[in-house]
């Protein structure tokens, strides 16, 4: 496993960017009337829903069935990419209009919708310039956080077929243009969902920018993709994730637009989607519901986790596996993809708790990392190199001769300059402790 | 019931809001939409679709105004979903102040697909 590490621009704008996204949470939380009752609450309401996964999902399709909407349930990644496809081809669609979506980038539907002969459009800024570098988000709330506004001008002009200066004010409106023109003409918007209400079936968006809303009001048909844990059972309990939602995001105590989206547009109304449809995807969600994993399940994708991350602080979105990265991606995606095929993830982390901590739904998150490197173990998946190189050390320091030689050894030379392979890649960057003359153990 | 609308008022300023007091200010190219609710705690709009407004309405213009009686004025989200009751409309907005979007150095900048100057006019009951 390679950890690309990330230019000095790059990681400066990391790492502004997550310290004022942690000190905007901090804030947040502190406006909170008493934000540990809160925090209980909403990993109590979490947990009710994967608890009982399959009543809340027959009560959700039901009501969104009452309200004219169209309930798909995919198992696999494959089905949610073939079923989003297949709505699109039966609407005719030549155009999609998407609001941010991560589920959408974990079952990497945007390559299936254009071999399909379907043009995709991302309509969120951040997620609009990726799109146009042909990159993929580094941060699940702020995708673009490594982009200047120089390398925006330069992805927007071409767009515009003409300069457009890096100017802040002038490169939001060039964005609004271009995708002015994509959501009057898409004839499927693509959207996620934050929650999905059982009660009502109503899937809750939330946005800053607005797009979220002319996706689910201009073109014909609506596609929101729902991840299978994302439900909530009534309107009381997404009030309590909703205000806990945006503080531990962005530091605000809402976004500028939260909505909540039942059904088709209705007789007599003027606009809205003459077909609602919400893809209900598991990939491997059911999966960790057995024993501790099942708390991974809680999340609601706040970032705060990444925030206050200090090793995604310091290496940035792009070192981890797609598509979720931080404290939250290293112990999800091992745990959806499989752990023999990303075992380097749960490694990923100074197990400094701090990610916990900062868990608006109290994930221990680094307690899980741990249970994963338990496992990479238990499960022999751990690399026959690490099992070795972990069983001399063990050996060596379990036996008072042997430790005492190794300490006299490392005492003679600069041990650390001298180590091989990636060891010394390990020890090129950094300034290492000088070992002292003489012995702890001989000084007395 | 004062406190509500004070408390309405100064968090809806908060959140990028212009409140207007009685008087309806002239903005000739600006979107109108009658709100069915706002929401004190967070200085909320809630609009409500419906044959009479559409669900782009708040969102296609430069500057928005939405017109709210203070009797229409609930406490917090919990006491708004409590008088919803489960009677959704097709598309329910709870708008927190302008468009808005920090994509791009994480430097704040407003009216990015929606409005970029938002209006509430509190009219009393």
């Amino acid at each position: 496993m390679s950890f690309p590490v990330l230019d000095e621009h790059r990681l400066a704008a990391t790492d502004a960017a997550t310290l004022r996204l942690m000190n905007g949470r901090t804030s947040a939380w502190a406006r909170l009337d008493d934000v540990e009752e809160l925090r209980e609450r909403a990993h109590s309401i979490r947990m009710q829903a994967i608890d009982d996964l399959e009543g809340h999902l027959a009560r959700f399709v039901a009501a969104l069935e009452a309200a004219g909407g169209t309930a798909h349930v995919c198992s696999t990644a494959e089905e949610a990419r073939a079923t989003v496809t297949r709505i699109c081809t039966d609407a005719a669609a030549k155009l999609a209009a998407k609001s941010k979506s991560m589920l959408s980038e974990e079952i990497e539907l945007n390559g299936a919708l254009e071999a399909a002969g379907i043009e995709v459009v991302e309509t969120d800024l951040g997620e609009y310039i990726l799109q146009l570098a042909g990159e993929h988000p580094v941060h699940i709330i702020a995708p673009a956080i490594e982009k200047t506004a120089a390398d925006v001008a330069v992805l927007l002009s071409a767009v515009e077929g003409e300069p457009v200066e890096p100017e802040l004010e002038a490169l939001a409106q060039a964005a609004r243009k271009q995708l002015r023109r994509v959501f009057e003409r898409a004839d499927v918007g693509i959207t996620g969902a934050n929650f999905a209400v059982c009660d009502t079936g109503s899937i809750c968006l939330v946005t800053n920018e607005g797009n979220g809303g002319l996706v689910t009001a201009l073109p014909r048909v609506h596609v929101a993709l729902l991840g299978l844990e994302r439900l909530v059972p009534t309107l009381d309990d997404l009030a309590v994730l909703i205000q806990l939602l945006a503080p531990s995001g962005t530091g605000q105590t809402l976004t500028s637009y939260t909505r909540l989206l039942t059904g088709p547009r209705r007789p007599g109304e003027d606009d809205g989607p003459e077909e609602m449809h919400v893809v209900i995807v598991d990939n491997g969600r059911t999966g960790l519901r057995r024993g501790r994993y099942k708390e991974m399940l809680a999340c609601i994708r706040c970032g705060a986790c990444l925030n206050v991350c200090p090793v995604y602080r310091k290496s940035g979105g792009s070192a981890y596996s797609p598509v979720y990265s931080g404290p939250m991606g290293a112990v999800l995606v091992p745990l959806l993809r499989g752990l023999e095929r990303e075992p380097g993830l749960p490694h990923a982390s100074s197990l400094c708790g701090a990610c916990t901590a900062a868990c608006p739904v109290k994930i221990p998150l680094h307690e899980l990392l741990l249970d994963l490197r338990r496992d990479l173990v238990g499960e022999g998946i751990a690399s026959r190199r690490e099992r070795l190189a972990f069983a001399i050390w063990s050996m060596l320091w379990s036996r008072p001769i042997l430790y005492r030689l190794s300490t006299a050894i490392a005492r003679a030379g600069r041990p650390f300059g001298a180590l091989a392979g990636p060891g010394r890649t390990w020890a090129q960057g950094r300034t290492l402790p000088a070992l002292a003359r003489r012995r702890f153990r001989d000084s007395r | 019931m004062n406190d509500l609308v004070e408390t309405f008022a100064r968090n809806a300023e908060r959140a990028g809001f212009v409140v207007h007091r009685a008087e309806r200010p002239s903005l000739p190219d600006a979107g109108v939409s009658r709100a069915a609710y706002g929401v004190a705690a967070t200085g909320s709009v809630v609009l409500a679709a419906s044959p009479d407004e559409p669900r782009s309405r708040h969102l296609l213009p430069e500057v928005h105004m939405s017109l709210l009686r203070e009797d229409a004025i609930v406490p917090d989200l919990a006491s708004l979903f409590a008088v919803l009751g489960g009677r959704l409309p097709s598309a329910l907005a709870i708008v927190t102040g302008p468009s808005r979007s920090a994509d791009i150095e994480q430097r704040l900048v407003v009216g990015v697909h929606g409005p970029r100057e938002v209006h509430v006019v509190l009219e009393r009951a």
